[in-house]
């Protein structure tokens, strides 16, 4: 693939910049946080992208990991990695749990129920007071900086796990995208019935694909919670903040690429930084409304995304060139 | 009688939110989108009626066809600008844009309006009927008999006008329309504009007991599309049915569980159809 | 009419240009020197929701903010720093706790703050001080969750009473006026709406109610975007009780009050602040807002010498969030006198050493401030305020007193 040199250019870059930020500070704060939507967009990318599910109810998943690994944590001391593997058993097993009620749904139906799942669980998070702390959330109880407790004082080595992570789900994603079961799903996608006559079982596909990606966002919802140290049912649950905001990411950037996710996180997160750093002070609802604008433009100029929309730019000016 | 007093009130706050749900699901009938957005007209709505309460002195319930008449001319803006362009692109792309006109109607209002709650202050808005034991509350009465009013007009108007008809033609297959010479386009504009206008009408109607707030839209979501997925997405009865219904399912449900998780209950009904019969419980449509 | 767009306060004595280079420096080098030079302004960040749904609050604790500014400058700046100025940096938190963490970071990095005050909302202050505590920057708060001061963190301020002393005190204060007026409190209804700041409330109510052997005959929690509070009065019609306390915002407190109204269910109505304590309240209720009674964290009418002020510019009364606020502000102006440096550290330990007198914090209980080790100021003391006419008057406790308390039915 053409495409190698580029890549290993951008790894190298990405595990070599942050020596050159301040380990604290504000810059390498808005990376880790675009590694982990971007980690996050992949992961959605695996339904959204390869099985054409459009979910909007990834949240879930989500705050079902920070809420499984936080609480062991609380309750019995348990290091996060355990939490994370914890996390994504509860979260697949949500997804499968899902799944039933879904199965015949696509499009405008399966979404609107997906959401109607995090909500379910936001509300629960938020009235099961005794077992998840209600609505004032739960704050990570303080360690020392340790890898096994998952807790540093700076933010980078939080950058360096965040990036492993992205670059294993962009490698799940690309191992399942080859696979026989990208095939398969594939063909779902293209069409659900032609799949059937061809002897594709779609209802044990789609519940694969969704239960592989439930894990992994679980997982991720674990290092958000190590990474942010406290968090309440709207702030994981939360609808905008998390839901769409991950399928955004992996629309605007170009759904069912790998690199996608990738550059769409890298698009939003630091510009949705810069409207509030600009905007927010000035008057309020500016920088989301700026937000919002912004993302009308780019679905009615490419809807297919902004790396559909570089590689006809792309393509346009080859054109013009004389060759 | 709590049972009894219950079913009232559920019928009574249903009906209003049988006028917010028919604009949904009028909107995804005629057009196949789902308008996330939908909750923002409402909003829109009750501005405008606040607005004319505040300035010329205008009952809410008046006010309330100001309401339908300037949604529905910016509906149709809207449409004609934003939504036709996305008519032919993929579900994800309509979803996203209907998000995006969320975020900026709401930042907009906010912009223009300010971030305080408005309050309308009426006559009636503290009185009540008594009959026998049970309270009809009169602010809900009023509501819900603009509400079957406005039902009834658009009845009439599906049903009697040309545009109406010409309306459902394009609901049930744009092509045929288009070839018995129907303007498509144009109906969708209308159907979009009348969607929003009749959303933002139910909205105005609720002013005398709610106060208004550029983020008040996100308080009906779950109830619009509740309402709209029971009835059938796309069926007008069946959001009338499914107003009415979300409203007493909310009253009772307070009777047997904690009222914090009557939404718990809607979502789970909510799940529960999509899954059982994601076309709904009434009748058969798209 | 609320403007709708107010541009912050800049000093008075920091020039536009002076202002650009610093930000510009700031964005082109993480890296930035703490000392602050001769009369160079000292960045105060400022952390608010002014987008969402808790944008009004947010809106009134800035313009609460900004006065004291204008008037910290106005009389020439911090004296102990040359007459520096104070410059506001202020951002939007939204309403996502992550955003008001991550503009934390921003400031404290890109904008060299010696301080921030924020977020209002509970969770969001939550968020913000896990950042603020781990980059040593004193964060002052009127948030009142009791997790805030529960962690052992060294830098956060708390100017007002946690929330259970709040619920504590409203019940105490309630008895109090009940008694004053021959009745026994014995049967008490809470409702509240199901976000941190009532489910906290009526945690303390509870709590309070267990101890005084009062019996609770309603207890409910509801939705905050709730759009029918039917079933929920219904309840309280059937549940005998001699009092309510509903904690609410203003939308569900209005719609409580006036369905309260439309089955003619007369009973003392004590609020939990939130909703119940601002202008829009009364403006919507009128004549029905009479002698409704409330819990407040504070009262513009402990020192209307100062809280006149905002009325006069902004056009409402200093409600409690502006007020608590602009305290704020002032102390931290007195600990920068004090530590006589623009140094996060210097002012950490003025904050958490000294006693703060005068200026603003008269308008505080005692005209006093200190913060004890969690970080809550010890001389807080939440008071009932009652709607008399288009005000709220200070009813209890008796050394704070402005008018005798109403124990009606309303």
């Amino acid at each position: 693939m053409k495409y190698w040199p580029y890549l290993l250019a951008a790894l190298a870059v990405a595990v070599l910049l942050p020596l050159w930020l301040a380990p604290s500070g504000y810059l390498i704060r808005v990376l880790t946080l675009a590694l982990l939507f971007a980690a996050l967009g992949q992961a959605w990318n695996i339904v959204g992208g390869l099985a054409n599910q459009i979910s909007l109810g990834h949240a879930a998943f989500f705050g079902l990991g920070a809420y499984t690994s936080t609480l062991l944590l609380i309750n019995f001391g348990l290091s996060p990695w355990i939490g994370m593997l914890a996390a994504a058993g509860i979260g697949a097993l949500a997804a499968f749990v899902l799944s039933f009620p879904t199965m015949r749904l696509s499009g405008h139906y399966f979404a609107l129920a997906t959401l109607a799942f995090s909500e379910v669980l936001r509300v629960l998070a938020s009235s099961w007071g005794s077992v998840t702390g209600g609505p004032a959330g739960l704050s990570v109880p303080f360690s020392p900086d340790s890898l096994l407790m998952l807790q540093f004082k700076s933010t980078r080595p939080y950058y360096y796990i965040i990036l492993a992570a992205l670059l294993i789900v962009t490698a799940i994603f690309v191992a399942i995208r080859r696979s026989a079961l990208g095939y398969r799903l594939r063909a779902v996608k293209e069409s659900i019935s032609a799949a059937e006559v061809i002897g594709v079982d779609t209802a044990r596909v789609k519940v694969i694909a969704s239960v592989i990606s439930a894990a992994l966002t679980a997982a991720l919802g674990v290092i958000y919670a190590q990474l942010t140290y406290f968090f309440d049912p709207d702030s994981v649950f939360g609808i905008i903040s998390i839901s769409i905001r991950i399928a955004l990411i992996t629309i605007l950037g170009g759904v069912g690429t790998a690199i996608g996710p990738i550059i769409g996180s890298f698009l939003i997160v630091p510009l949705e930084e810069l409207a509030n750093l600009l905007l927010s002070s000035r008057a309020a609802g500016l920088s989301q409304l700026f937000f919002g604008i912004l993302l009308i433009a780019i679905i009615l100029v490419q809807p297919r995304g902004v790396l559909v929309l570089i590689r006809n730019i792309v393509t346009r000016a080859r054109r013009r060139k004389p060759s | 009688m709590a049972f009894i007093q219950a079913v009232l009130d559920g019928l009574m706050i249903g009906g209003v939110y049988a006028v917010i749900s028919i604009g949904l699901t009028l909107v995804f009938g005629v057009m196949g989108i789902v308008n996330f957005a939908q909750a923002e007209f409402l909003m829109l709505g009750m501005f405008v009626a606040y607005f004319a309460w505040a300035y010329l002195g205008l009952d809410p319930l008046i006010g309330s066809i100001l309401s339908f008449i300037v949604i529905f001319c910016i509906g149709f803006l809207v449409q004609r600008t934003l939504i036709q362009r996305v008519m032919k692109a993929p579900p994800v792309a309509q979803i996203f844009l209907t998000v995006g006109l969320l975020i900026v109607i709401e930042n907009l209002a906010l912009l223009a309006f300010g971030s305080s709650f408005r309050s309308v202050s009426t006559s009636y808005q503290t009185s009540s009927l008594r009959i026998g034991p049970l309270f009809v509350s009169v602010p809900y009465l009023a509501a819900f008999c603009m509400a079957v009013l406005s039902g009834f007009a658009l009845w009439l108007f599906t049903d009697r006008s040309w545009y109406g008809q010409a309306m459902r033609a394009t609901a049930q297959n744009p092509l045929a329309a288009r070839l018995m010479g129907i303007d498509v386009e144009r109906m969708q504009q209308i159907a979009f504009g009348l969607g929003v206008g009749l959303t933002a009408f139910g909205g105005a109607i609720v002013l005398p007991y709610f106060t208004v707030n550029p983020t008040v839209g996100s308080q009906f979501v779950v109830l619009m599309f509740t309402a709209v997925v029971l009835g059938g997405l796309g069926n007008v009865v069946g959001a009338v049915i499914g107003g009415l219904a979300v409203g007493v399912i909310q009253s009772l449900s307070a009777l047997l569980f904690p009222i914090q998780l009557q939404n718990l209950v809607l979502f789970l009904v909510f799940i529960g159809v999509l899954a059982l019969r994601p076309t709904g419980l009434v009748g058969s449509s798209r | 009419m609320t403007k709708a767009v107010t541009p912050h306060v800049r000093g008075v004595f920091a020039t536009r240009r002076r202002v650009l280079a610093l930000g510009a420096a700031g964005l082109a080098m993480p890296f930035v020197r703490r000392a602050s030079a001769k009369g160079a302004p000292v960045n105060v960040g400022v952390i608010l929701p002014l987008s969402g749904a808790n944008a009004q609050f947010g809106v009134n604790s800035r313009n609460g903010i900004e006065l004291v500014a204008e008037q910290i400058n106005a009389r020439g700046g911090i004296k102990a720093l040359e007459g520096a100025p104070i410059n506001l940096v202020i951002a939007d938190s939204t309403s996502t706790p992550t955003t008001a963490a991550t503009v934390g970071q921003r400031l404290i990095t890109q904008n060299n703050v010696v301080a921030i005050l924020g977020a209002y909302a509970s969770s969001l202050t939550l968020a913000l001080s896990e950042v603020t505590e781990r980059r040593d920057i004193p964060l002052m708060t009127m948030s009142f969750s009791d997790q805030i001061t529960g962690r052992g963190f060294k830098n956060i301020f708390q100017i007002i009473a946690k929330a259970s002393v709040l619920g504590a005190a409203q019940l105490d204060g309630t008895v109090a006026i009940a008694k004053s007026a021959g009745q026994t409190l014995e049967r008490i209804a809470i409702m509240y709406e199901d976000t941190a700041y009532g489910v906290s409330q009526a945690k303390g109510l509870r709590d309070a109610a267990g101890k005084l052997g009062i019996k609770v005959v309603m207890d409910e929690a509801y939705p905050l975007g709730i759009t029918d509070v039917t079933p929920l009065i219904n309840k309280l019609r059937g549940a005998n009780a001699q009092a309510v306390f509903p904690a609410s915002y203003l939308n569900d407190g209005l719609q409580i009050i006036r369905s309260m109204r439309q089955q003619s269910i007369a009973m003392p109505i004590i609020g939990g602040a939130g909703g119940y304590v601002i202008p829009d309240f009364r403006k919507a209720l009128g004549e029905y807002a009479e002698n409704v009674l409330s819990i407040a964290p504070g009262n513009y009418d402990l020192a209307p010498q100062l809280t006149d002020a905002f009325r006069k510019k902004y056009g409402y009364f200093m409600v409690h969030e502006a007020l608590e606020h602009a305290v704020c502000l002032d102390v931290l102006a007195q600990a920068l006198e004090i530590a006589k440096a623009a140094d996060p550290a210097a002012v950490r330990k003025a904050m958490s050493e000294a006693e703060f007198k005068g200026g603003w914090c008269d308008a505080m209980p005692g005209g006093v401030v200190k913060f004890d080790q969690t970080g809550l100021n010890t001389h807080a003391v939440p008071m009932m305020v009652q709607w008399r006419g288009e005000d709220l008057v200070t009813v209890w406790p008796d050394q704070l007193a402005k008018a005798k308390p109403v124990w009606s039915a309303a």
